[in-house]
């Protein structure tokens, strides 16, 4: 399939918006959070997209964005980025990691550096950083000048 | 019988680097992993928001010491993007070169490392020696052994210099000649065989749905490879095909994945030799490059151990508002568990050193 006809179709669906083509075989769409659960199903389900590729969480200062790339392994190399935006107060997202099982660290990482909380991941802890860890580290209004621990 | 948990790391001859391994088992079998990580981390993405764009490259570099190049040449591709920044040919094959080589450099010193794992200390003297001619090779443009910081955004330091082709002949030659017999001693080596047929195993399918990529992914039969996928710099022009290699019925063991990286350097050296007769006269960097950038960008590249891919978020001044960076090992590790699951312990080395770890670029 083409990468406009299908970011066409997907921005048709409740709660996307703005589908457009960055480049060849790349497509860009946002999804509400409300509707993102029901949308990355069928993602996965009906358009094939069968790799999480990454996901990252951005601090916007007055929210939270996560982007999500994902891809078809064949040789066409479809791509799709899917952003997310969260409310600062309460950066939660339902978790994907029952749909693409590589996404399970991605999600840790996000948890773990930017303090976004994935509902219903299996083992939502810190992955890079220590237990006991204060704050995350990613956002942008962590002050990392003062440690007031040892680490 | 009780079940147990050890640890295997993080001062471990089987973990090549920094990193723990908690295994469960029950008598000698394993029943669960958990892989722990975070030994190494330095926080490279931070670091680089309070960097310049340019100044980044010396970070990617440390990225991972044993793939310095492709890490740096990531990152240049989703900056130029990111400023539209068009790299004259003469630079884009100049990069596909050194890409391969390091692919090479890369790959030996997976061999290097992977074969004493398993009793072949000859493996470790062999590897590192070819690895040295590499290496070698790549010190000639760039001045450096290990970090080279060669691929700029906009093209590349300078030129190669001229005879550089009949150096490269020359070292891709002996490398071919004793690959041959690395074959022969590693195919038909009765105990190399036995510790890594059939151990390790996962199927075409789990992998990708666990995000594993590159020689890992295309082990077990899955023709997918970025050069051409996602093609950049002089890929588009060159002839090849992804290598595939499997263990049968679309699965893959530590064999394969030998397989797969020997039978890799060997399409890299082809790759080279393509690139270097088709190579154009120019320059080798771009007129101007922007210092500031606003708006997004990212890329992927087929990096010596699986997708690497980097997004890039400027704000309009001169340093990135976020770098997110995607490293391929720090997938497929997350799925080590379900593949050592049900091996025994004295394979925890064969399948860990199969997939090619390299912490550095895994906990960023």
């Amino acid at each position: 399939m083409e990468t406009g006809q299908f970011v066409q179709q997907l921005a048709k669906r409740d709660g996307a918006s703005d589908g457009s083509v960055l480049r060849a075989n790349v497509g860009r769409i946002t999804v509400t959070r409300a509707a993102s659960q029901a949308f990355f199903r069928v993602l996965k389900e009906d358009f094939g997209f069968d790799h999480c590729s990454l996901i990252s969480a951005v601090d916007n200062q007055t929210g939270f964005e996560l982007v999500y790339h994902f891809s078809i392994i064949d040789m066409e190399g479809q791509m799709l980025e899917v952003h997310v935006e969260l409310p600062r107060d309460t950066p939660t997202i339902d978790s994907i990691t029952h749909l693409w099982g590589g996404a399970d660290w991605h999600e840790r990482e996000a948890y773990d550096l930017m303090g976004i909380y994935f509902i219903g991941h299996p083992d939502l802890k810190r992955v890079l950083l220590p237990d006991g860890f204060a704050g995350h580290p990613l956002r942008k209004d962590y002050v990392y000048e003062i440690h007031e621990e040892e680490w | 019988m009780a079940e147990m948990w050890i640890h295997m790391g993080p001062q471990h001859p089987m973990t090549h680097g920094l990193w723990n391994l908690r295994i469960k088992v029950d008598g000698e079998t394993i029943t669960d992993a958990e892989p722990e990580l975070g030994y190494l981390h330095r926080s490279v993405e931070k670091i680089g928001e309070r960097r310049k764009y340019f100044m980044n490259t010396t970070l990617t570099d440390r990225l991972c010491y044993a793939s310095a190049m492709t890490w740096t040449h990531c990152y240049c591709l989703t900056a130029e993007e990111l400023m539209g920044v068009e790299v004259p040919p003469r630079a884009k094959y100049i990069r596909t070169v050194v890409l391969e080589l390091q692919r090479i450099a890369s790959h030996l010193m997976w061999l290097a490392s992977y074969l004493p794992d398993l009793g072949l200390i000859t493996g470790f003297l062999y590897g590192m020696r070819d690895r040295e001619m590499f290496l070698n090779l790549l010190e000639i443009p760039s001045g450096g052994r290990l970090l080279y910081n060669y691929v700029k955004i906009g093209g590349v330091k300078r030129d190669l210099p001229p005879g550089f082709d009949a150096k490269a002949e020359r070292v891709m030659q002996t490398l071919e000649r004793r690959l041959k017999e690395y074959e022969d001693l590693y195919d038909n080596s009765k105990i190399f065989r036995m510790r890594t047929d059939d151990v390790g195993c996962y199927s075409a399918s789990d992998a990708i749905n666990w995000g594993i990529t590159g020689p890992n992914l295309r082990s077990a039969g899955v023709p997918f490879d970025l050069r051409q996928a996602d093609s950049y710099d002089a890929y588009p022009e060159l002839d090849f095909t992804p290598v595939t290699t499997s263990a049968g019925n679309g699965r893959s063991d530590c064999f394969s994945r030998y397989r797969q990286r020997i039978d890799e350097m060997y399409q890299s050296m082809d790759l080279v030799r393509q690139a270097l007769v088709k190579m154009p006269e120019g320059k080798v960097m771009a007129g101007s490059v922007p210092v500031r950038a606003r708006g997004e960008a990212f890329r992927r590249t087929e990096d010596s151990r699986g997708e690497a891919l980097m997004y890039l978020i400027g704000d309009g001044t001169d340093r990135p508002y976020r770098w997110k960076i995607r490293s391929p090992m720090f997938t497929t590790v997350s799925a080590a568990p379900h593949f050592l699951k049900g091996y025994k312990v004295a394979d925890v080395p064969a399948i860990m050193g199969s997939i090619d770890m390299c912490i550095g670029e895994t906990d960023k």
